[in-house]
């Protein structure tokens, strides 16, 4: 693969986007991007642009036919090449960092993830709760990969084994995993096994439940509390419990037509239903926890591709192949309107021809269009073309990552995965710990904030504690472990090996030997750094207690207002002018109830 | 003729309210939808027969990890009236408004009343064993305020009456009926906590929702704090809270309706604590149980903490 930028730092991919992160508050510093992801047809190669800057142009070269899945809310690119047995990733360096009523956005140019897997024919991607797992269907494995380490360049997988080999999926649901279940039947020459069911298992895939009976079991999707999947007799639902996963069998009703079959879901955003085929020439809406569960679309022909609308779930739009688009009313169960968007393109022949693929792209949906040549951009409301974007070959499959400064919400389901990481981040907004606010969100902060008992972390670096922690930093950033440990030396250096903070009384333990004064609030300083982020020094004076106590103490911790600090860095001394020139010597104070690897794991969570 | 009333109505509500909401045949129910259990009851209580309600969260049931169905959206899409909490409080609510199409507009229930405002603020909510932040410049939970439950009364009736002029007169009424019995609950409250000792009126919770009663009761609420979008408690978290439970000495841990109590039973174990029983924040019990309405709610809330903290 080629290697674009790797390991950009986060504080560089920040700095290109102040403007619009630190002052994410305001709407007139929304930020809208979508960049579009392009599989060709025949060549092993993923095209990459902007919407709104498609001139622009990224290339990735694989080792073959890229079927693309966007994971993560359009964090990285998933490359599954089936046929090649390799699955590449990219990540699409466009973060979207929601904080309750807005969204930073954070963007920079797409890259090739170093490592690739490799395994006997990878096929279905599931994308849920900071996971992305990828069932090898001849290796008879998931290969489960930690999403956020992705998004840090770093491949981070487990396997989770299966009985037989399969063309199947896996799946977390809550603290359990569910698998797909091939038959014990022998079967004749090269061809895959028949799947009879789901069943609950471990991460490791060691079964822990009965199969739960779901034959030629096949297309699986998320929406809500829900996870389901479509089967020869109806559509099996799966939720989380205490005791693991719960499976619920929805048989198809009798005046759905009969002998078809759902084999595709899609599952929405923002409420709980699922879009699913049925047939080659119908759909169902299913509502997976009322009655009905079923409603059923009849399509004028047959289908080549649909998609959900993350952004307004009432809406589905599918392609026919007479070459028409269709608005899908998924709560009237219904087509809306329907409208010619490119020559027609026969169903008849292999299921992997070259055909067009449909993706959603905020108020666009766009479609690659194998024979023109083109990705048309198509408005979502008129289902009119609103432009269209010349790609070399025969664009084929189609992935989306970006989105909007503001309409990224965290309340809904999906957004949760960032739940499931052992990251014990504890600071605000991450913009801030960063260094990137307003003098308007500065406040003045009590001693309290600081209170308890605290341990330096010099020892530890000493020791060689923080290796893993330098080593950490390295590989996210561009300097080497040895350079890094050794700004933190100058940085952490301190004989001050702990400090205990209760009321208005600060006592240093230097070597061991205390000293002791009170303090009393005597403000902050804002400090801009070379570069170009702030920091805010919170001052204490000293108005009273033992000589050996400093006439001033500075705090820094990351925070611009009031909140327990949970770490802190401590500036000390008797001038208070000198002492805001301080920048190199940071002595750092943790909690001294926590353990050493405690700590080591909330520095590597930073 | 019908037309011509349903004509008459409309002009009646743009003219009063200037809101344009569908007018209402005369036997037909104003139709609302309450976002969650506390205001479905408030909207019962001014309602009363006149309208056909649906409450979208229900009983003993987390609005900030809800999961909207397609009837929600339905309901929203033939609603005269919605009432919300806002504040962020109502994720969810958005996009299914979005989805829905809804003509309606949404009443506010915490426009006027008197927030707690918080720039870097949030709370856990704890799920299925997950910690989830949910990040709050405004404290969303206003209701536990009984002052500030006052005024989503008042808004509830103003929108009744916008929306149905004909029964404005009832809404009003029971809206000073309930207001009283309002006023009543606020000085039971009050006299409750006056007899806990001063130093005794510090509580442990794991969601922090109670910053309204704690401001206008009197009593501490200590919680695990932390202000970040995407992770659990962290170990440093919970470690500063019984460092915190320690120094300001609380008197007991309490677990609540919508929360599991994993967190909390850690917390009380390694605090030495007992639990104190179960608090309601930000959902009822259902029909039967012991806080089914607002009032019995705030009520079992006051009697559960008050015994719990005068055993221990």
């Amino acid at each position: 693969m080629r290697h674009l930028i790797r390991g950009v730092s986060a504080l560089a991919l920040s700095t290109a986007l102040l403007g619009s992160a630190a002052l994410a508050q305001d709407d007139e510093e929304s930020v809208t991007l979508y960049r579009v992801f392009v599989g060709d047809h025949k060549d092993p190669k993923v095209t990459a642009f902007d919407l709104s800057k498609p001139e622009k142009r990224w290339t990735f070269d694989t080792v073959g036919q890229n079927k693309l899945y966007s994971v993560n809310e359009g964090a990285s690119v998933v490359a599954v090449q089936s046929d090649n047995d390799a699955v590449n990733f990219i990540n699409s360096c466009i973060s979207l960092h929601s904080h309750g009523d807005h969204s930073d956005i954070e963007i920079a140019d797409p890259s090739a993830v170093e490592k690739a897997l490799t395994g006997p024919r990878p096929f279905h991607v599931i994308d849920h709760d900071g996971k992305v797992v990828i069932n090898f269907d001849k290796g008879g494995y998931n290969e489960i990969v930690d999403a956020h380490e992705l998004t840090d360049g770093e491949i981070e997988s487990t396997r989770l084994k299966q009985a037989r080999a399969h063309h199947g999926f896996a799946a977390p649901v809550g603290i359990g995993w569910v698998t797909t279940v091939a038959s014990d039947a022998p079967v004749e020459g090269d061809s895959a096994p028949t799947r009879v069911g789901l069943r609950a298992v471990t991460e490791d895939g060691t079964p822990t439940g009965n199969v739960a009976s779901c034959t030629g079991i096949h297309g699986e999707a998320f929406s809500g509390a829900f996870l389901a999947a479509g089967c020869k007799e109806g559509i099996l639902t799966v939720t989380a419990s205490a005791d693991g996963p719960v499976t619920k069998m929805l048989t198809y009703p009798s005046d759905l037509p009969s002998g078809e079959t759902t084999g595709t879901l899609l599952g929405a955003r923002s409420m709980q239903v699922f879009l699913g085929n049925y047939g080659a020439k119908g759909l169902v809406v299913v509502d997976p926890a009322d009655e009905p569960n079923f409603r059923y679309i009849e399509l004028p022909f047959r289908r080549i591709d649909f998609a959900l609308d993350p952004a307004n779930a009432r809406f589905g739009y599918v392609l026919t192949e007479d070459g028409s688009l269709h608005q899908i009313d998924v709560l009237d169960g219904k087509l809306a309107k329907s409208a010619k968007v490119t020559e027609p393109y026969s169903m008849d022949g292999h299921w992997n021809d070259p055909r067009p693929r449909i993706a959603m792209a905020g108020d666009e949906v766009v479609m690659s269009d194998p024979n023109a040549g083109l990705v048309r951009r198509i408005s979502k409301s008129e289902l009119k073309e609103v432009g269209t974007i010349k790609v070399e070959g025969k664009p084929y499959n189609i992935a989306v990552a970006g989105g909007s400064g503001k309409v990224h919400e965290h309340a809904d389901g999906e957004a949760h995965d960032h739940a499931g990481h052992d990251h014990a981040h504890s600071h605000g907004d991450p913009q801030i710990y960063k260094g990137y606010f307003e003098d308007s969100q500065v406040k003045d902060r009590p001693l309290s904030d600081y209170a308890g008992d605290w341990q330096s972390v010099y020892p530890y670096l000493k020791d060689g504690t923080l290796d893993p922690v330098w080593k950490h930093k390295a590989e996210k950033g561009t300097s080497s472990v040895e350079d890094i440990r050794a700004e933190y030396e100058v940085g952490y250096k301190t004989d001050v090996n702990r400090i205990t903070i209760e009321g208005d009384a600060v006592t240093f333990y230097k070597d061991g030997k205390p000293s002791k004064g009170t303090y009393a609030y005597d403000g902050k300083e804002i400090l801009t750094y070379k570069k170009g982020n702030r920091g805010v020094r919170f001052i204490f004076k000293k108005t009273d207690g033992d000589a050996g106590a400093p006439q001033f103490i500075q705090f820094s911790d990351h925070g611009i207002a009031p909140n327990k600090a949970d770490h802190y860095h401590l500036y000390w001394g008797d001038d208070r002018a000198a002492l805001l020139n301080e920048v190199t010597n940071w002595p750092t104070y943790y909690p001294s109830s926590l353990k050493a690897d405690e700590i080591v794991s909330e520095m590597k969570a930073h | 003729m019908k037309n011509l009333s349903k004509l008459i109505a409309r002009m009646t509500v743009v003219i009063f309210a200037s809101l344009a909401v569908p007018a209402l045949a005369h036997a037909e129910k104003l139709s609302v939808v309450a976002s969650f259990s506390i205001i479905g009851d408030f909207a019962k209580a001014i309602g009363g027969e006149r309208i056909a309600l649906r409450t979208l969260v229900g009983a003993n049931s987390d609005a900030h990890v809800y999961e909207p169905k397609p009837a929600d959206a339905l309901a929203l899409a033939k609603a005269d009236v919605i009432l919300v909490n806002g504040l962020l409080f109502e994720g969810f609510m958005d996009r299914l408004i979005q989805a829905s199409e809804a003509k309606a507009k949404l009443t506010v229930m915490t426009e006027g009343t008197d927030i707690l405002n918080d720039p870097a603020g949030g709370h856990y909510h704890y799920v299925d064993g997950k910690a989830v932040f949910h990040a709050t410049p405004n404290d969303p939970h206003a209701w536990q305020s009984v002052g500030n439950a006052k005024i989503y009364i008042q808004n509830i009736a103003k929108a009744f009456c916008a929306a149905d002029a004909q029964g404005c007169s009832t809404y009003e009424a029971n809206a000073t009926a309930y207001s009283e019995q309002l006023a009543a609950l606020a000085e039971e409250i009050e006299a409750a906590v006056s007899a806990i000792p001063q130093e005794r009126r510090v509580a442990v919770v794991a969601h922090n929702a109670f910053r309204y009663f704690e401001r206008d009761y009197g009593v501490t609420f200590l919680a695990p704090q932390g202000v970040s979008t995407e992770s659990e408690a962290s170990a440093a978290d919970v470690a500063s809270l019984i460092r915190e439970i320690r120094e300001k000495r609380a008197a007991a841990v309490f677990a609540e309706n919508i929360s599991d109590a994993r967190l909390v039973e850690q917390i009380a174990s390694e605090a030495g604590l007992t639990l104190g029983g179960t608090l309601y924040s930000d959902a009822l019990s259902p029909a039967g149980g012991p806080a089914s309405t607002y009032i019995d709610m705030m009520r079992h809330n006051v009697q559960t903490l008050t015994s719990a903290i005068n055993r221990g």
